[in-house]
């Protein structure tokens, strides 16, 4: 099976403190793998390493390695603008912006210099259409995407994502905001889209981790329990820690 | 039950009285201004009366009148009012989009330390009393824009001229309209900046498409009052505008005249006629910032709607 990220012995510091420890794992292309684990435990870390959104942090340092597509990006010629186009992002807070809810997906493709308003208009459309947003916002595309509801901005956040075409779709947490309702909108969503993306979800939800992922990485303390196929961990968990976990002994 | 029926009672009433005196002191503050609006209002729309003691002064040529004499008692504010406006407006412009790229450098570019030493350098120049500018606008401007005119072969008045005090009011309302583009880039949510750059954008693209769009609105208000500050200054500006006799003034290096220059000058000279006179200036000015307040308020729901 085909990788997307080669993870090998990461290790983070936020100043003297280290979040990470010694990571290593590898991310399947085309399947949702689910990073679980209790509050603290670095899970949101670890994803933020994968488009380097950690690089915003003051402080924080980062060993080890993490290849995508055959190319280590923490390199110093990796192209941050390029690995984010590349990797997308979608985070526990519905943040649109405010603009219209057009303009919110073009925004990608027009920071990219895509000026064609013909193909914006395609993309606009087809994005929302894969979130199956589009029946819903269509009479009303040129206002503001502060008017939609929670989960619906949630959707747009993640049309906004798919609008840059790209390889992987990394989640925080996407449903810890919404609705239980809205919630199982985006994880049907999430089941439908990981047939053309990379999904890597973290969630403090189990249940959701089992209905919805491959994989599953259960984080404590900043360390990798134990990392198998969903099924695997949550009926025959072989560390007892994850098995404490998961059956809600802590956490 | 552990509540006490007597405490609660006594907190209830306490709670109440503070309740109205609140109350008290914020009525007491707002009725200044209805105070000083009806002072001005009242001793500014003396001379337009029929019975009053110096001579009836016409209102329709007081207003649109394009000569100020006092010593021929013509006393016409239409050019001032003009003046005023173009000078204010002016000032607003240059210093807006540089207020507003320190606001953005200081708040996200900088790094921290540079950005805490420029941060007090705005308040101070905020806490720099009018006078000083003045003196800073006669000694300094005013001698730049005499080297200024000598290039293009104009002679000016010692440099007291439109100029100086567009130049001068826009340091003066650089400062407030800074530290209200900072309050409102500070305000602008950090998870909108990282929606972006988790897209792709760069810094640059995220500063100016997200960050200012998101804090526009607060930008606008800092305009506002940047704008307010402008048409009120009096002291400064009288110190380099050279209070011409008639206009308006376009020529940047011509003298010219405000409403706060034309109140604030020989005020304490006078009386009479000359002295109310000035009230009915007051009045005008308050209706001019009271307007143009109104029109970029309308301008910024207008500008802010999409967000």
């Amino acid at each position: 099976m085909d990788t997307c990220f080669n993870i090998k012995d990461l290790d983070l510091y936020y100043g003297d403190k280290q979040a990470l420890k010694k990571i290593s794992m590898d991310i399947y292309k085309n399947k949702v793998t689910a990073f679980i684990g209790p509050s603290g435990c670095g899970k949101s870390t670890f994803l933020r390493c994968l488009n380097r959104m950690n690089d915003l942090i003051e402080g924080c340092r980062i060993d080890g390695t993490i290849m995508n597509e055959g190319h280590d990006i923490y390199s110093k010629n990796q192209d941050i603008v390029d690995l984010r186009t590349r990797v997308g992002m979608v985070f526990q807070k519905p943040n649109p912006f405010p603009m219209s809810i057009y303009d919110n997906i073009a925004y990608g493709p027009r920071c990219q210099g895509l000026k064609d308003k013909k193909k914006l208009d395609e993309i606009v459309i087809t994005s929302l259409k894969q979130v199956a947003l589009y029946d819903e916002v269509a009479s009303r595309l040129h206002e503001s995407a502060m008017g939609l509801s929670g989960g619906q901005q949630q959707r747009l956040c993640i049309a906004r994502c798919i609008a840059m075409s790209p390889d992987v779709i990394l989640m925080d947490e996407p449903t810890s905001a919404l609705d239980p309702i809205s919630t199982s909108k985006i994880e049907d969503l999430i089941m439908e889209l990981k047939k053309d993306y990379t999904i890597i979800i973290v969630t403090h939800n189990m249940q959701q981790a089992a209905r919805i992922s491959d994989y599953t990485a259960f984080f404590l303390l900043g360390e990798v329990i134990e990392m198998t196929d969903t099924d695997t961990m949550f009926s025959n968990p072989k560390d007892k820690r994850t098995e404490n976990y998961i059956t809600g002994r802590f956490g | 039950m552990i509540a006490d029926k007597k405490y609660i009672k006594r907190s209830k009433s306490f709670d109440r009285f503070f309740e109205y005196f609140f109350m008290a002191m914020a009525m007491l503050s707002a009725s200044f201004i209805v105070i000083i609006v009806l002072f001005v209002f009242t001793k500014g729309i003396s001379p337009f009366m029929k019975n009053y003691e110096y001579g009836q002064v016409n209102l329709f040529e007081f207003l649109t009148g394009n000569v100020y004499r006092q010593d021929m008692q013509i006393y016409g504010v239409g050019f001032i009012i003009i003046n005023t406006l173009i000078s204010s407006f002016l000032s607003l412009l240059i210093s807006f989009p540089i207020s507003v790229l320190t606001a953005l450098f200081i708040t996200k570019i900088a790094p921290k330390q540079l950005s805490g030493i420029m941060q007090s350098v705005i308040e101070l120049l905020a806490s720099v009393p009018s006078i000083v500018y003045g003196v800073f606008g006669s000694g300094v401007i005013t001698v730049f824009v005499m080297k200024l005119s000598n290039l293009f072969g104009v002679t000016t008045f010692g440099g007291s001229s439109l100029l100086s005090v567009v130049l001068l009011l826009s340091i003066m309302i650089f400062p407030t309209l800074t530290s209200m583009s900072i309050t409102a880039i500070k305000a602008v949510d950090i998870d909108l900046e990282k929606a972006s750059l988790a897209l792709g954008a760069t810094k640059m693209q995220t500063n100016f498409n997200i960050v200012l769009k998101a804090a526009k609105s607060g930008i606008f208000a800092g305009a506002i009052l940047g704008l307010g500050r402008a048409f009120g200054e009096a002291t400064a500006v009288a110190m380099v505008a050279g209070n011409k006799l008639f206009g308006p003034t376009f020529n940047p290096f011509d003298i010219t005249r405000t409403l706060t220059s034309t109140m604030l000058a020989g005020l304490k000279e006078t009386t009479g006629l000359d002295y109310d006179i000035r009230f009915s200036i007051g009045l005008v000015l308050i209706v001019v910032i009271f307007t143009s307040n109104a029109l970029l308020n309308y301008a910024k729901k207008k500008v802010g709607n999409m967000s």
